[in-house]
C-alpha cells in the first residue's frame, strides 16, 4: 500500500450560469481539502450544484474563480484533458461504457492514452468480474456488472482521484453495499482520493468523511 | 497511442457491421464512378492523341472554282465568249515536281501523301471486257467535270478501250481502301513495280492472262505500245466497276500521256493529298505551303484543310470525356456530401464513446485521428473491391456514352449529309474516285507500307465503336487520392463538431 499523502485543494471556488442578463451563482467560494486514503461523500438537495462541483474537480468544465491543485499543482497551469488523463477519473451512475467494446477491451481503453499497458482482467477480477465475462459485450451483463467495469475502468486509469457521480443509483442494495466495499479498497488500500456524489444515506454511512453542499457552500 | 487508436478503429469497424457495409458500398459505388470516369478519361485522352496521330486531317491541293468562276465573269463582262472560254479552258493542275517539293519539304508536318496520273489506253489485240451503262472509274478519267480542255489533243476522237489509273501505291485506290478491291491472285504494286500492272480478273479470263505473262497495250496519242507484266489479278465486288481498269504506279502510267503531257517527265497530277502528322498541324503546313510555293495561286490552285474526318470523331470522344468529368464532379460532390452526412449521424451516436474517452484523457485530436483511421480503412476496402469492378464498369460506362454520343452524331451526320457519319477511305476534294501516291524521292517513312494501310484504315475505321478501357496505375493512384480527399472534406463538418463537444454536456446528460 501506498502511504504517501496525496491532497486535492480547492480554493474559492466559485461558478456562475448565465440565466438570462443575469449569473446565478451556484458554487460560492468553496474551500475543501480531499486527502489521499480516504473516501468522501458529498450530499446535498437536487439543484445544490453537486454535479457541476464535481465537473469541475474532474476537469470537465472550465474553471471560472478560484482553483483546484493536486499536491500543489494548479489546474489553471494545466490543461482539463492533461488533468483528467494525468489524475482524475470519474465513475457515472450510467456506467458510459463503450458499448460495442467487450468489458475488458472499456478497461483496457483507460491504459490507451498515456503508453501505459494494463492487463484488464487484474483490474477486472479486483471488482469481482471473471476473465470469462470480461470478454463479453458490456451490453450482456448486468448493471452492477456494468458499474463494476467501470470502477475497473477507472482503476485501470491509474489515476490518484477517482471522482464517482451517483455510482450505485442503477443498483439494488446488496449490489450497492459490494460496489461501496470497492470504493472502500480503492482508498483505503490503493491510497487513492475517492470523492463520490450521491444521494444514497447507505453511501454516505459508509464514507470516512460527508461533505454537503447547500446554497453553493460546501460544508 | 497510435496502435492503440488503431485496434479502437478495428473494433468499432468489426463490432459495427452494418455501419461498416453500408459505409463500404457506399465508398465502393463512389470509387467505381470515379475511377470509371477517370479510366474513361484516359482513353479519350489516348483515343484523341491516336485520332490526330491517324485522321491528323488532309491537306489537298485542288482546283479554286471560286477564282476562277469570278475570272469567267470578269471575261464574259469584258466581252468574251462564254462558250469558247469554256471551250479553252484547261483543269488548273500541279506538276509531279512540285507535288513531290513540296512533300519533301515538310517531312515533319505528313506522314504520306499522294497523287494520281489517270490515262486512257488502246487495247491493240487484246480483247475488252464489254460494260454495261457508265463504269465507275471513268469518274477519274482526264477531261472529267467542269473543264472543256484537259489534254493537248482532242480526246474524243482518239479509240480508247482501257482506262488507265496510275497509282504508286495500291492503298490508295478506292476499292481497296473499302475493301471492294482484292488481289485474286499474286501481288499489289508498289512504286519500284515498272511496267507492273494489275488487271481485273475478267479481263485476265478473256485473254488468258497469268501472273507473269506480258502483254501490250497502245499509248492513244502516240499509238507507240507499251509492254506491261501482270503483277496481279484483282476481284472487284463493285457492281458498276469497269474491268478493264489496269492499275499501276505513276511512273508507268505516265507512259500513256501525249508528249505534251509528259512533259518531260514533269506531267502533271491529280488528286494531291497529303496526309498530316497531327490535325493541329494542319493549318501552319497550309500557310507555309501557301508562302514557299506561290505559283499555286497563279495556277488557280488553292491548299484545302480537310480534318472533318478528325473532327467528327474527335466531338465524338471530347463529348465522352466531358461526361466524364460531369460524372466524376457530380460523384465527388455526392460522395462528399453523403460521407458528411453519414459521418455526422455517426459522431453524433457516438458522443457517449467520445465523451468517455474525453473523460479518460483522450485529446480531440485522438478521437478525430480514430475516426479518420476508421473511415481510411472502410474506403480503402470500398477502393480496393472497385478497382477489381472499375475497369469492368468503366467499360459498359463509356461504351454506354460513346454508342450514344455516335449515334447522335450519325443522326446529325444523316441530317446534315443524307448519310451516315461514317466516312470510307480518305477524302478525295478534286473529285476523283480514286488517287494515288507519289513516287516518293527521299521521303522517309514514305515507303513502308504499313504506314499507308494504318492510314487507309484509319480512314476506314474511324468510327470509334468501342473506347479502349485499359485502367493506368495513375488512374487507380488518382482514385485512392480522390477518395481519400472526400473522406477529408466529409470530415470537416463532424470535425468543427467533435471540436466543440464538452464533455461535462455529454457526461452529465446537460447538452
Amino acid at each position: 500500500m501506498n502511504s504517501k499523502k496525496n491532497t486535492l485543494t480547492i480554493e474559492n471556488l466559485s461558478y456562475a450560469y448565465e440565466n438570462g442578463d443575469r449569473k446565478q451563482k451556484v458554487l460560492n467560494d468553496i474551500n475543501a481539502t480531499f486527502e489521499s486514503g480516504k473516501i468522501y461523500a458529498i450530499v446535498g438537495e437536487s439543484g445544490s450544484g453537486k454535479t457541476t462541483f464535481l465537473s469541475l474537480i474532474s476537469a470537465l468544465d472550465e474553471l471560472q474563480d478560484g482553483d483546484i491543485k493536486y499536491n500543489n499543482k494548479s489546474l489553471r497551469k494545466i490543461t482539463g484533458q492533461e488533468f483528467r488523463l494525468k489524475y482524475v477519473n470519474i465513475v457515472f451512475q450510467s456506467y458510459n461504457l463503450i458499448k460495442y467494446m467487450t468489458a475488458a477491451e472499456n478497461v483496457e481503453v483507460a491504459s490507451d492514452f498515456d503508453n501505459r499497458k494494463a492487463d484488464p482482467n487484474k483490474y477486472l477480477a479486483s471488482v469481482g468480474i471473471t476473465a470469462e465475462e470480461g470478454k463479453r459485450l458490456v451490453g450482456r451483463l448486468s448493471g452492477g456488472q456494468q458499474q463494476r467495469v467501470a470502477i475497473a475502468r477507472a482503476l485501470a486509469s491509474n489515476s490518484p482521484i477517482i471522482m464517482a457521480d451517483e455510482p450505485t443509483g442503477n443498483l439494488d442494495e446488496d449490489t450497492e453495499d459490494k460496489i461501496i466495499d470497492i470504493f472502500r479498497d480503492l482508498a483505503h488500500k490503493d491510497n487513492k482520493i475517492v470523492i463520490i456524489v450521491t444521494h444514497s444515506r447507505q453511501v454516505a454511512k459508509r464514507a470516512d468523511k460527508v461533505l454537503t453542499l447547500r446554497r453553493g457552500h460546501l460544508a | 497511442m497510435f496502435k492503440n487508436m488503431l485496434k479502437r478503429s478495428w473494433l468499432s469497424i468489426k463490432r459495427k457491421l452494418g455501419r461498416t457495409i453500408i459505409l463500404t458500398l457506399i465508398f465502393f459505388m463512389m470509387a467505381n464512378l470515379v475511377l470509371a470516369a477517370f479510366i474513361i478519361k484516359s482513353a479519350v485522352s489516348a483515343q484523341m492523341d491516336y485520332a490526330k496521330s491517324n485522321l491528323g486531317g488532309t491537306v489537298s491541293i485542288q482546283a479554286d472554282m471560286e477564282t476562277i468562276r469570278d475570272n469567267q465573269k470578269e471575261d464574259i463582262e469584258k466581252g468574251g465568249d462564254p462558250s469558247e472560254m469554256f471551250k479553252n479552258m484547261a483543269r488548273p493542275s500541279i506538276d509531279v515536281k512540285t507535288a513531290n517539293e513540296i512533300a519533301t519539304s515538310y517531312t515533319s508536318y505528313i506522314k504520306d501523301y499522294s497523287y494520281e496520273v489517270s490515262a486512257s489506253a488502246n487495247s491493240y489485240n487484246l480483247e475488252v471486257v464489254e460494260t454495261k451503262g457508265p463504269s465507275m472509274s471513268g469518274m477519274g478519267m482526264p477531261g472529267g467535270f467542269g473543264f472543256g480542255k484537259e489534254s493537248s489533243d482532242d480526246d474524243s476522237t482518239l479509240d480508247s478501250d482501257i482506262t488507265i489509273s496510275g497509282i504508286n501505291a495500291y492503298a490508295y485506290i478506292d476499292g481497296v481502301a473499302n475493301e471492294t478491291i482484292t488481289i485474286k491472285e499474286g501481288e499489289y504494286f508498289d512504286e519500284d513495280s515498272a511496267d507492273a500492272a494489275m488487271i481485273s480478273y475478267e479481263f485476265a479470263e478473256l485473254n488468258s492472262l497469268k501472273v507473269g505473262d506480258t502483254f501490250k497495250i497502245k499509248n492513244i496519242y502516240t499509238e507507240n505500245s507499251v509492254k506491261l507484266t501482270v503483277i496481279g489479278i484483282y476481284d472487284s465486288s463493285e457492281a458498276r466497276a469497269n474491268a478493264n481498269t489496269i492499275y499501276m504506279n505513276t511512273e508507268t502510267a505516265a507512259k500513256f500521256l501525249s508528249t505534251d503531257d509528259y512533259n518531260d517527265g514533269n506531267y502533271d497530277v491529280d488528286n494531291v493529298n497529303f496526309y498530316m502528322t497531327n490535325s493541329d498541324l494542319a493549318d501552319e503546313f497550309v500557310d507555309k505551303i501557301n508562302t514557299e510555293f506561290t505559283e499555286l495561286a497563279d495556277e488557280n490552285l488553292k491548299v484545302a484543310v480537310d480534318t472533318s474526318e478528325y473532327d467528327r470523331v474527335a466531338s465524338s470522344i471530347e463529348s465522352v470525356g466531358g461526361f466524364a468529368n460531369t460524372i466524376l464532379i457530380i460523384v465527388i460532390v455526392a460522395a462528399v456530401i453523403i460521407v458528411t452526412l453519414i459521418v455526422s449521424i455517426n459522431v453524433k451516436d457516438r458522443r457517449y464513446e467520445i465523451g468517455v474517452l474525453m473523460s479518460l484523457g483522450a485529446s480531440k485530436k485522438n478521437i478525430i485521428g480514430q475516426i479518420i483511421t476508421e473511415l481510411l480503412i472502410v474506403g480503402t476496402l470500398g477502393f480496393v473491391l472497385a478497382s477489381v469492378t472499375g475497369t469492368i464498369f468503366a467499360g459498359t460506362l463509356g461504351n454506354a456514352i460513346l454508342d450514344s454520343q455516335t449515334a447522335s452524331s450519325n443522326e446529325q451526320s444523316e441530317k446534315n449529309f443524307g448519310r451516315p457519319g461514317s466516312m470510307s477511305g480518305m477524302p478525295s476534294p478534286m473529285g476523283g474516285s480514286s488517287s494515288s501516291r507519289g513516287s516518293a524521292p527521299s521521303m522517309p517513312d514514305m515507303s513502308d507500307d504499313s504506314n499507308m494501310k494504318d492510314i487507309m484504315k484509319a480512314g476506314r475505321d474511324s468510327e470509334i465503336v468501342e473506347l479502349d478501357i485499359n485502367a493506368r496505375p495513375e488512374d487507380y493512384l488518382l482514385l485512392f487520392v480522390t477518395g481519400y480527399l472526400v473522406i477529408i472534406l466529409a470530415l470537416i463538418i463532424p470535425s468543427v463538431n467533435i471540436m466543440r463537444y464538452q464533455p461535462k454536456e455529454i457526461l452529465t446528460g446537460k447538452e
